[in-house]
């Protein structure tokens, strides 16, 4: 039973990995635009796609096609803000949840047109020989997964706390006049948060992909759970999202090897609604109260 | 009253296509599928266009209202009709359960938690294949019939489906030109004012929450037996987004703008069959253009720029007027 | 008789004091005005009268009935009415229709009713689009009766939304800094406003930092700083009160009434 246990919270863990990139993704755009970017998941399948493209399609190895991968999804998030998001400024939220709904949609459409439906797998990064911990296993690539993720979480956390232009975005976000006022370049630090934002969202998709192997439409429920997870855990709380993330994860592997595979999407939703009705603020928010 | 000249007109124009095109594909078999989604697209516009609580969960309730009227019809011999109202029975306790906990949201949060909710209840029909036939669906499910009328032919559901759209269009411009609807859109505006003009924002929500679902359920039944199958994929999230779509791309907060929202929604799949595999790039691609360039909507952003054009001269003069008025008060 | 009475009234936001221990009456068919600086707590208290904030401590007594823990549309029944001080109207609904709102409390038909258009809804109907009709006329506002809300000009909203609270017909109508960014000829307008209101027979609790304004209308006014009392009295009693003077006017003080 125990290892039982072990073996869903492992798996929870990569799972709710790969949620917390997304729902970071979520939560620093909308931070820096107040845009619930629906698109997001597109990145995802975009990274993962993109690379076993480049590789399989044209040769490159792995490592190469993953980088050309990640560059092509970082352009596509800049220009997702350049030219769909940043014309549309003071729209109200609906408009801007259907302009992201759009965008999935025509990316979706633009990888249907690329590969068909057929669904993609990727070598895994350093092998298959599972790892034993107990009587749980481990594949290398999980690991890869969990390791990716936690560079990833702590640069972002870097960059947003150390550096010039990550402390420029954060200006962005709390008020954008101001940021203008002080000199801030505003569209140059819109650009950027997108751009991150693709960036993990594409890795999220290259890390992973082994695992799950992928599909044009694989991108919409991660999508859908990396919203959750940002919402679970407090939204526009970047270290929130990755909370919600990871226990997101865990909460779905836990109730699909307990409870019932089939309804483990639902479980998931049950909690989040749970959440939003007694602490609609999230697990990590902080409360927010209307001046009048 | 003024308010009811344009449902005149929809009335007229909806009794007289299928005269004119009697066997008309489009007019009968694609305008049926759009009067029922203009009928939850009507729906949807009183709670999120008027009301401005969002919500993209609505195809579930259209679910619970298909698969109530299919399972107590095909596995338990109901007649049709009581079927329906067990259905309308059942959404009226789900929606006035959750009504009150989801409507306290607000902005993306009500969007998250109304997602969620549209996506159990799909799981929902998934998982319960007992029940609901699982991913597979559920068929043989029987025709409506009224007094031996038996609803048997595309021109019979055209007059059906689009006779209820029509009454549900009579509801909904009645009640938006009332003391209620007055209550839905002032609630939109300022909830602390509406409140302090003695509105109950919460039962109102409520109320405005459980009418859309009751609204979409009947939709859901009357879908059901057009069909004579049903499967979940009807009632996915993609369909609660299309639905939002619809009654943002028709423009918020106008029930004509809603009709032509799902009207445009259920045509252009149609058209864009030629593009074969560009399809679901330029739906997309749509969208996104129309919400940048429109974000009105197509109605109510035409109809500002129509009124515009013609008033002008007389809002002009107008302001001048109100102008040498109010100097002369002071 | 007092129509409010307020006594030992506290609230506080996580350890800031915002009002303390505060009492006092506003005697039927007054204009009180509520006056301070900045921050000293007068918009708190006037959400804590209409039932938006919860007071920590203290009652409020309308009409003799403790009113304290009912939500605002709870207190509007009792016939309580208010503007904001920061504009809250319905952006999305047309002058005529905004004041419609108002007459909510003086109509009954629900949502089935209403649906079906039945003759008591119309004639309800009639009914508030005549009441509407009047309160606009009242505040001046017959030239904008179509006009959508957000067309209008600040001025013009200012007294759009008292002719919204007249709609209701309230016994107490709360008025939270009406003069603010008005001009001087809008001022003057809005002082003739305040006292025909005060005419029909509405008590009036006044916030407002224009002191012309203030000295010119109310009938008492009470002087508050950092949540507590500092002084209360007639306009007079209070122009010549030192306390009011040091503590808050700053000394030398010209009205131009």
């Amino acid at each position: 039973m125990f290892d039982q246990i072990l073996q869903f919270v492992l798996t929870g863990v990569t799972v709710g990995a790969t949620y917390a990139l997304v729902a970071l993704g979520f939560a620093i755009i909308y931070n820096a635009s107040d845009v619930v970017n629906f698109s997001q998941g597109e990145f995802v399948m975009l990274g993962a796609m993109g690379s076993i493209a480049f590789s399989a399609g044209n040769g490159l190895p792995l490592w190469l096609a993953a980088i050309c991968a990640v560059l092509l999804v970082i352009c596509v998030g800049m220009a997702l803000q350049r030219f769909a998001i940043a014309p549309a400024r003071g729209a109200s939220v609906v408009t801007t949840i259907i302009i992201t709904i759009g965008a999935s949609i025509f990316l979706r459409g633009v990888a249907l047109l690329l590969w068909g439906k057929d669904i993609f797998g990727m070598p895994h990064f350093s092998g298959e020989e599972p790892i034993k911990i107990g009587e749980a296993t481990l594949l290398p690539q999980n690991l890869w997964v969990m390791g990716g993720a936690s560079v990833l979480v702590l640069g972002v956390h870097y960059f947003f706390n150390h550096t010039t232009n990550g402390k420029a975005v954060l200006a962005c976000s709390c008020n954008r006049t101001a940021a203008q006022l002080v000199g801030i370049n505003v569209s140059r630090m819109m650009l950027i948060a997108y751009g991150l934002s693709a960036l993990l969202g594409s890795l999220a998709g290259i890390l992973v992909a082994p695992i799950t192997f992928t599909s044009y439409d694989a991108g919409v429920m991660l999508g859908l759970k990396g919203f959750s997870a940002a919402i679970l855990g407090g939204f526009g709380n970047p270290m929130g999202a990755v909370a919600g993330g990871l226990l997101l994860g865990l909460i779905e592997s836990l109730a699909a090897g307990l409870i019932s595979s089939g309804y483990k999407d639902a479980i998931g939703f049950v909690i989040l609604l749970l959440v939003l009705f007694f602490k609609p603020s999230g697990l990590f928010g902080k409360a927010s109260a209307e001046r009048v | 009253m003024s308010y009811l000249r344009g449902f005149y007109l929809l009335t007229i124009t909806a009794a007289v296509l299928p005269l004119i095109f009697p066997d008309n594909y489009y007019v009968t078999v694609v305008g049926v599928t759009a009067a029922l989604h203009a009928i939850l697209a009507v729906s949807l516009n009183l709670l999120m266009g008027y009301a401005g609580q969002i919500s993209l969960g609505h195809a579930g309730f259209f679910g619970i209202g298909a698969y109530a009227s299919a399972i107590l019809t095909t596995r338990y011999g109901w007649n049709p009709w009581p079927a329906i109202l067990a259905g309308l029975g059942l959404t009226a306790v789900v929606a006035f359960t959750l009504a009150r906990p989801i409507l306290r949201l607000k902005g993306h949060y009500l969007a998250m938690a109304t997602l969620g909710l549209g996506i159990i209840i799909n799981i929902v029909l998934v998982q319960a294949g007992k029940f609901t036939g699982g991913p597979d669906g559920l068929g043989g499910i029987p025709s409506l019939s009224l007094f031996g009328w038996s609803v048997d032919s595309d021109l019979r559901w055209y007059i059906v489906i689009v006779s209820v759209l029509l009454v549900v269009v009579w509801l909904a411009l009645n009640i938006i030109n009332s003391r209620s609807g007055r209550a839905l859109r002032a609630l939109h505006g300022s909830e602390v004012a509406a409140e302090m003009m003695g509105i109950n924002t919460t039962a109102t929500k409520t109320g405005v929450f459980v009418l859309a679902a009751l609204i979409a359920s009947l939709a859901g039944s009357l879908f059901a037996y057009q069909q004579a199958f049903v499967s979940p994929d009807s009632f996915s999230f993609f369909f609660s987004i299309e639905l939002v779509t619809m009654v943002v791309l028709g423009g918020m907060a106008s029930t004509y703008g809603a009709i032509i929202g799902a009207i445009i929604l259920t045509f252009l799949p149609e058209l864009l069959v030629v593009f074969e595999d560009y399809e679901v790039m330029i739906f997309g691609a749509i969208l996104m253009l129309m919400m940048i360039f429109l974000p009105q909507g197509l109605f109510v952003g035409l109809q500002h720029l129509l009124r515009r054009l013609t008033r002008d001269r007389r809002t002009a003069i107008d302001a001048a007027e109100a102008g040498e008025s109010g100097r002369g008060a002071a | 008789m007092a129509l409010l009475k307020v006594s030992g009234l506290s609230k506080s936001f996580g350890g800031v004091t915002a009002i303390a221990d505060l009492d006092f009456e506003v005697p039927e068919g007054h204009v009180y005005s509520v006056i301070g600086p900045n921050g000293a707590g007068k918009t708190t208290l006037f959400n804590m009268l209409s039932g938006i904030y919860t007071p920590d401590e203290g009652s409020i007594r309308f009409l003799g009935r403790d009113i304290v823990g009912r939500l605002p549309h709870k207190v509007a029944e009792l016939g309580v009415s208010r503007t904001f001080q920061n504009l809250q109207m319905f952006f999305n609904m047309s002058v005529l229709d905004n004041v419609k709102v108002g007459c909510h409390l003086r109509t009954k038909s629900r949502l089935w009713n209403s649906a079906l258009r039945l003759s008591s809804t119309r004639r309800e109907e009639q009914q508030a689009e005549l009441w509407a009709r009047e309160a606009l006329h009242f505040c001046g506002l017959d030239d904008y009766l179509q006009l959508d809300a957000d067309a209008l000009p600040y001025g013009v909203l200012k007294r759009l939304e008292i002719a919204r609270a007249l709609a209701a017909a309230p016994k107490l109508l709360l008025m939270d800094e009406p003069a603010a960014g008005l001009n001087d000829t809008e001022t003057k307008a809005m002082r003739k406003l305040i006292r025909r209101i005060s005419d029909t027979g509405i008590t009036v609790l006044l916030v407002e930092h224009n002191m012309g304004l203030v000295m010119d209308v109310s009938d008492r006014i009470l002087v508050i700083d950092y949540g507590s009392r500092l002084a209360e009295g007639s306009p007079r009693e209070i122009q010549h009160n030192p306390k009011v003077i040091d503590a808050y006017l700053g000394g030398e003080v010209e009205y131009a009434v």
